[in-house]
């Protein structure tokens, strides 16, 4: 009697499921969430780990972090060392080895060259990031060749939904190709401008638009810096006409309204990521937001 | 806080390493966190707690492997060195120890700090040595403390907790340098503190049994609602713990030893 009963049981719990269950991404940084909500819209579920008013370099454990990463079929981060400290302890406590490597695993920064990669390793010259500068997310030409390589992932993941996939993508293609010509012309009054910022987060951005950093608040992060660096930042600000003194959103201001005080300089605030202001709100915001605050601080 | 509640993270293979690890911890630090507070020497676990990590971040300048044991070894070394030296000026200087602890404290911080400022990777060590995450504990991380753990309550229990001022600073060096990588600096200060000071009043067995229940229900409790609330567990824990010590005092065996201490405190005070 029992056995026939199981089995009903079963199949009806197997025709409850549905027959081709989503992709469970999850994304480390908000601009991978927003990316991956251009290219999959509602074919995937998504969890972004962190929002773009807290620092990536740390976050707090949470038990629902640890659920979420348990049930993720994707894993999109940055890499490049930027979730060092917390990404693979996160991994191995979920015992998910779906995401640990190969298709589960995503890493914006393999896809792409990356900038400040270190000719030899000297422990001496700071935040040292041996594969490159990690904040790779504010140049939209980077952005691009990782949605490409994003999209080609979740085809071989969930190849049932691949002409969703390969038609969002055209789609996005169209209108992000579209966006960075505007953005380019927007942003000519910029080109050449020098700006010093707080944590060298900028660098694919500068490179982007040719503005040029001359100077950082925190050349080692979590380091004070000396007096002795402080005078020389705040001669090299006042004398070189610089634009601006950067920072992003989740950082402390006291910094660089410190050297902004000393040097009549605007300071700004840029988001960094999705949801770093009210104007980012998906991608195309970020950018929008970013050129915006540079230009009025032209102005 | 988020509006919902989130029963995801509700899972015995999440919270159950966490859980463990903050058993072994409470396993020493209820009763060393007694002594502390006879001693009246409240901060000697951040200050030990800083020093090893000063150990670890000198180990970087004789090149020794910033991921392997050798760590370990520095950070020991490094707390059990301040512990002699804080057994040195406990003799030396018993009414001054708890100025001097803090005196030692802010030395070991700014002293990593100078360190840091040509060693910018040890940073990260420092920050790892002080803000253990109990949540990223694995079963593997755990049998060395247990082991650990063991050894000096076996210690404590052969000594009938007696310990002389050396061997107490060398044991509680080794308990601190052990836990604050696995939970942090917050939850190893309230492990120690807030079971024993919830139990001040009481006497002998039936402190340490209410003590121990006082800790074991502050960290299930802290973990379950971490998860429930979706708030950090480290953070919440520490909380948890001094609702539950507060509670404590509903049962009268626990309140009513408080005021017999207090009254006990003023006779012998009016008699001198």
């Amino acid at each position: 009697m029992k056995k026939p009963l199981l089995f009903a049981f079963l199949l009806a719990v197997a025709q409850s499921t549905p027959a081709h269950a989503k992709i469970a991404v999850f994304a480390c940084e908000p601009e991978w969430g927003a990316l991956v909500q251009e290219l999959a819209g509602d074919k995937v579920t998504i969890d972004v780990a962190t929002s773009a008013l807290q620092d990536v370099h740390q976050i707090e454990a949470k038990p629902s972090l640890i659920a979420k990463m348990r049930r993720a079929d994707l894993v999109v981060c940055t890499g490049a060392d930027l979730e060092v400290g917390w990404l693979p302890q996160l991994i191995r406590q979920s015992g998910n080895g779906r995401v640990g490597t190969g298709l589960g695993s995503f890493r914006a920064a393999d896809q792409v060259v990356t900038l400040d990669k270190p000719q030899q390793l000297d422990r001496a010259s700071g935040d040292l990031h041996p594969q490159g500068n990690p904040h790779l997310q504010m140049d939209p030409r980077r952005v691009l060749t990782v949605a490409n390589a994003l999209a080609a992932r979740l085809i071989k993941l969930d190849p049932a939904n691949a002409t969703v996939y390969r038609q969002r993508m055209v789609d996005f293609n169209g209108r992000w190709s579209a966006a960075i010509k505007r953005w380019e012309a927007k942003a000519v009054p910029l080109k050449g401008r020098k700006v010093v910022v707080q944590h060298i987060s900028w660098v694919y951005l500068f490179t982007w638009l040719g503005m040029e950093q001359i100077g950082a608040l925190e050349p080692r992060p979590g380091v004070p810096p000396t007096s002795a660096h402080l005078s020389s930042l705040v001669d090299v600000t006042k004398s070189s006409n610089t634009l601006a003194i950067v920072r992003a959103a989740y950082q402390d201001p006291k910094a660089s309204l410190w050297l902004s005080g000393r040097t009549g300089v605007p300071a700004v605030a840029l988001p960094l990521s999705v949801g770093g202001d009210a104007q980012a709100k998906d991608l195309f915001g970020l950018f929008d937001s970013t050129i915006d605050k540079l230009l009025a601080a032209a102005k | 806080m988020s509006p919902t509640l989130n029963w995801d993270g509700l899972d015995i293979s999440i919270l159950g390493p966490a859980c463990l690890a903050g058993l072994i911890v409470l396993s020493t630090h209820v009763p060393l966190g007694k002594q502390v507070l006879s001693r009246g020497i409240i901060f000697i676990d951040l200050a030990i707690a800083q020093i090893a990590a000063l150990g670890v971040i000198s180990a970087g300048f004789f090149g020794i492997d910033e991921h392997g044991f050798g760590v370990q070894i520095a950070a020991a070394i490094a707390a059990l060195l301040g512990a002699g030296l804080l057994a040195w000026t406990d003799r030396r200087w018993p009414e001054f120890q708890e100025p001097l602890i803090g005196t030692l404290f802010v030395l070991a911080a700014t002293g990593a700090l100078l360190l840091l400022s040509n060693n910018p990777q040890g940073g990260e060590h420092l920050k790892d040595l002080l803000v253990g995450q109990i949540l990223w504990v694995s079963y593997s991380q755990l049998v060395p403390a247990a082991i650990l753990s063991a050894l000096l309550l076996a210690f404590m229990w052969w000594r009938r907790g007696r310990l002389s001022g050396l061997l107490f600073y060398a044991l509680f060096a080794l308990a601190i340098t052990a836990s604050v990588q696995l939970v942090g600096v917050y939850l190893v200060f309230a492990s120690l503190i807030v079971p024993a000071l919830a139990t001040a009043g009481m006497q002998g067995r039936g402190r340490l049994v209410v003590a121990y229940a006082i800790g074991a229900l502050g960290y299930a409790s802290g973990l379950v609602l971490s998860a429930v609330l979706d708030l950090p567990s480290g953070a919440l824990i520490v909380w948890t713990l001094v609702a539950c010590a507060l509670l404590a005092q509903l049962w009268p065996g626990v309140r009513r030893s408080h005021r017999a201490h207090f009254t006990a405190d003023v006779a012998v005070a009016s008699d001198g």
